[in-house]
């Protein structure tokens, strides 16, 4: 029933700088995608034009085949069946949550808009504040009233611009629980821009890394991962450690599969064992919360690794290092 | 080490200032509402109730009335386009279309009456082009009720435009495109998101240019259309019944105390404040170019026959007429002298009421509310209760005493206009300042002299400013106040225009404009950029 949305080649100028540049991505119905990038990568631009919010200067949009955009020819948003969520959630003020949510389903019969709306306040658990206005409801509450009424009209796709991030970091974990569920039910292609790897990888099927309008990596949220394509999408991901490979002891090779000459591996891919022969003292050790971040030293490098705070050694200790070979991948040095 | 208390002011003492400004603010007002009520209103009054009140009251109900209707159509759909969409001269348009607040409305009713009688360029224009004399066609007459009310939108739907503007612009764009996601076009967004959520700033812009409305004497009197304010004008200059002034005054406050409680009410429940922490640029959109011309050409229409045409005028009558006559200049140096009088009363009276706002309590609130109530009065209710004070002294309304008393009905009318760019500029400083200076060991005294008075003065020149040009187009309460043979331009204007002089009646007319055009375009460049999300 539901069909891909996407991106063909898209570009987007601003005075002759390209914010999105050459950009192809496929939104699979049912998967959440999740655009990372940071500030100014253009991943809110590509949204907009995937909305029909801005023109495209090339390329094309495409739902189920259809082109959407194409320069010159932009289908508007109001004729596109793709729901939105904004960042501070843009709610109209003047209408209640119920009123809010029925605002799309202007093209059914008052009672069976009325009914659909009470299905969905019921769904994202807000059948109580069905008659609050925007500013009576918290945080929380903004934000399902915002999804609720961007799937009520049982939209193409769904597009989300950083949903999360206007949230109290203490709520935004279970608010995103209720919301994202809600959205994988919908089995239609969804969206959603942000600038946590944290938040990608923990909600998202699909991981997309723009960096300077320009697309890195697309995948599942495993490969990207582990199997970042340049060392710029590792880094997107996470901590990443990058040394010459030729600088690396000689029992850490093994762990590395492919060619190239720089070495990169994750902190927690790092292992204390007693049993290596590579030999590092620990310079500095640190709570980030449930892991210890340590900063190891010997054979010239100097190593950020993560371990269990009981396994952990205090800083002076020496210790024996290997690497998880899950968690390692090689560059040419040409790219970066 | 000797510990010393910090001096402070003995609270009372402190409170001292504010009370008195809000007391030499209210004082006015309470006469005119004593008298209304207490004097019987003499021969006069019975006179005036049993043949002329009907006529003021429904007279000024139909100016408010049709004019209001006449500032939404003009500003609304202005505002919208200036904000929304592209199109040429659109950044041009968007501070030109305020520039009409410059000329009080007595003075474009004047340029209008010239520009469109049967002598005047319009008629002669149209005889010309079709052979037709004078009596062979139908043509608008400005002496008329609608006339009036045309002149007034022409002057007050700035206030309307310049708040919807305000309200258009700070809308989250977020919310139009979450609209058009939601399956509604242009025309839908427009009437069911974007107007809803600018209503409360339409109707508090609607709610100033009405007040305004409601206070003018110049134009009504000069076009004929008998309205409650003429008639207090006319009980005091007429019959000589202040008392019976003070009757009509009553009825004239009750119908803005209306309009204040309705501008409330229709805030209501709603929320307007948008949720939005993340401003978009406003990306406007081009307009197909039958639209972009459409669009282009009612705002110059609107700008034309609101400011081009009859400044224009103005213009060319004085050039016409040179300035021969030396009252003009009298005139002028009379206007400057008595505008910063009132402008420097004023100030001091906004700065201690300003400097009190962070203080709670039943005398700071007491004093803003004379203010902000002061400025809704009209100047010939003021300058009622100014001429009971007056009288009841021994000096009687004599050349020092009459300029004191008009400075302070200045004062009084302007004191909130002044009040509000400070407390603005008071509220932009985090609060965390006075606590700072505090933990530095400030006493109160040094806190509000050497913290809070320099942060309020940045935002004082603009109030100066606007408090000097309001004072110097005021027309009825100068015109009852001032003392004998003793002219402003103002005065001036409405005497020749009154003799049927409109020539000569034109550069004292333009001359009160041209003033009056410095705050206007300080104003439009201030709201334009204090915007989040406005473009420059």
């Amino acid at each position: 029933m539901s069909a891909p949305l996407e991106a063909i080649a898209v570009s987007r100028r601003y005075a002759s700088r390209a914010i999105v540049d050459d950009v192809t991505l496929s939104l699979v119905p049912g998967e959440i995608t999740a655009l990372l990038g940071g500030s100014g990568a253009g991943k809110s631009t590509l949204l907009r034009l995937l909305a029909g919010l801005e023109p495209v200067d090339a390329g094309e949009v495409r739902l189920a085949g259809r082109v959407l955009s194409a320069p010159g020819r932009t289908v508007p948003p109001e004729q596109r069946r793709i729901g939105l969520i904004f960042q501070d959630f843009a709610l109209f003020p003047h209408l209640t949550a119920a009123r809010n949510v029925g605002f799309g389903l202007k093209h059914l019969p008052r009672k069976q808009a009325a009914a659909t709306t009470d299905r969905w306040l019921s769904l994202l658990g807000l059948s109580g504040r069905a008659g609050a206005y925007p500013h009576e409801l918290s945080g929380g509450e903004q934000q399902r009233v915002a999804i609720a009424r961007a799937l009520a009209p049982e939209p193409a796709a769904i597009l989300m611009d950083e949903p999360f991030s206007g949230l109290d970091p203490a709520l935004s974990g279970s608010v995103r629980e209720a919301a994202l569920s809600a959205v994988r039910a919908a089995g239609i292609p969804a969206l959603m821009v942000t600038h946590d790897p944290a938040e990608a990888l923990e909600s998202a099927d699909r991981i997309a890394i723009l960096s300077q309008g320009r697309l890195l990596q697309s995948g599942s949220a495993e490969e990207v991962y582990r199997r970042p394509a340049s060392l710029a999408a590792a880094g997107a991901l996470g901590a990443v450690n990058v040394f010459r490979r030729a600088s690396l002891p000689p029992s850490w090779q093994a762990a590395f599969s492919a060619t190239g000459d720089l070495a990169g591996f994750r902190p927690e891919g790092v292992h204390l064992d007693a049993a290596s022969p590579a030999r590092f003292s620990v310079t500095s050790r640190r709570l980030t919360g449930p892991l210890v971040r340590l900063t190891l030293e010997g054979h010239g490098l100097k190593v950020n690794a993560l371990a269990a705070p009981g396994a952990a050694p205090h800083a002076g200790a020496e210790t024996g290092v290997s690497l998880d070979p899950a968690l390692t991948f090689t560059f040419a040095s040409g790219e970066t | 080490m000797e510990l010393k208390a910090p001096l402070a002011f003995a609270p009372a003492l402190r409170q001292l200032p504010v009370l008195l400004a809000g007391f030499v603010i209210a004082l006015p007002v309470a006469i005119v509402v004593a008298a209304g009520i207490a004097e019987g209103g003499g021969a006069a009054w019975t006179h005036i109730r049993d043949t002329l009140l009907l006529r003021y009251l429904t007279g000024t109900l139909a100016v408010l009335t049709l004019t209001g209707a006449l500032c939404l159509l003009m500003a609304v759909p202005a505002a919208w386009l200036v904000t929304m969409f592209r199109f040429p001269g659109r950044g041009l348009f968007e501070w030109l279309l305020v520039l009409p607040l410059a000329a009080p409305g007595y003075v474009l009713a004047y340029a209008w009456s010239d520009l469109a009688g049967v002598g005047g360029p319009l008629q002669s224009a149209l005889r010309e082009a079709t052979g037709w004399s004078a009596r062979d066609y139908w043509f608008p007459d400005i002496s008329s009720l609608p006339g009036l009310c045309f002149v007034l939108a022409c002057t007050l739907y700035p206030y309307v435009y310049l708040t919807a503007r305000a309200a258009f612009i700070s809308q989250s764009v977020c919310t139009m495109e979450a609209a058009r996601s939601l399956g509604a076009g242009p025309g839908r967004t427009f009437w069911s998101v974007a107007l809803p959520a600018a209503r409360p700033a339409i109707a508090a812009g609607l709610a100033l240019a009405l007040m305004e409305a409601a206070a003018d004497y110049g134009a009504a009197e000069f076009l004929g259309v008998p309205t409650l304010t003429f008639g207090i004008v006319r009980a005091w200059k007429s019959f000589g019944e202040p008392a019976a002034g003070a009757r009509l005054a009553l009825v004239l406050l009750a119908l803005i105390l209306t309009f204040v409680i309705v501008e409330r009410q229709v805030r209501g429940r709603a929320g307007t404040q948008q949720s939005s922490i993340r401003w978009r640029r406003i990306a406007r959109a081009e307009l197909p170019r039958p639209a972009a011309i459409g669009a282009a050409s009612l705002c110059a229409g609107l700008f034309t026959l609101a400011f081009a045409l009859p400044v224009g005028r103005l213009v060319w009558r004085s050039l016409e007429a040179g300035t021969h006559s030396t009252r003009i200049w009298e005139a002028l140096g009379n206007s400057i002298l008595l505008a910063s009088a009132g402008a420097a009363l004023a100030f001091v009276l906004a700065l201690i009421i300003a400097l009190s706002i962070r203080k709670k309590g039943p005398i700071a609130t007491f004093a803003r509310i004379a203010a902000s109530s002061g400025y809704a009065i009209p100047g010939a209710v003021l300058a009622l209760g100014a001429l009971a004070v007056i009288t009841a002294l021994p000096a009687g309304l004599s050349g020092f005493t009459a300029v004191a008393a008009l400075a302070w009905v200045y004062a009084v009318r302007f004191t909130a206009a002044g009040t509000e760019p400070m407390v603005a500029a008071l509220a932009r400083a985090p609060a965390s300042i006075g606590q700072a200076a505090q933990s530095l060991g400030a006493t109160p005294f040094r806190r509000t002299f050497c913290v809070d008075l320099p942060v309020a003065m940045s935002g004082a020149a603009a109030a100066a400013l606007v408090l000097f040009v309001e004072a110097l187009k005021e027309l009825p309460a100068t015109l009852m106040l001032r003392p004998f043979n003793w002219d402003t331009l103002a005065v001036r204007a409405y005497a020749y225009a009154s003799d049927e002089r409109l020539a000569s009646a034109a550069l004292p007319s333009l001359l009160i404009t041209m003033a009056g055009l410095l705050p206007v375009i300080l104003l439009s460049r201030q709201i334009s950029r204090a915007r989040p999300g406005a473009a420059p």
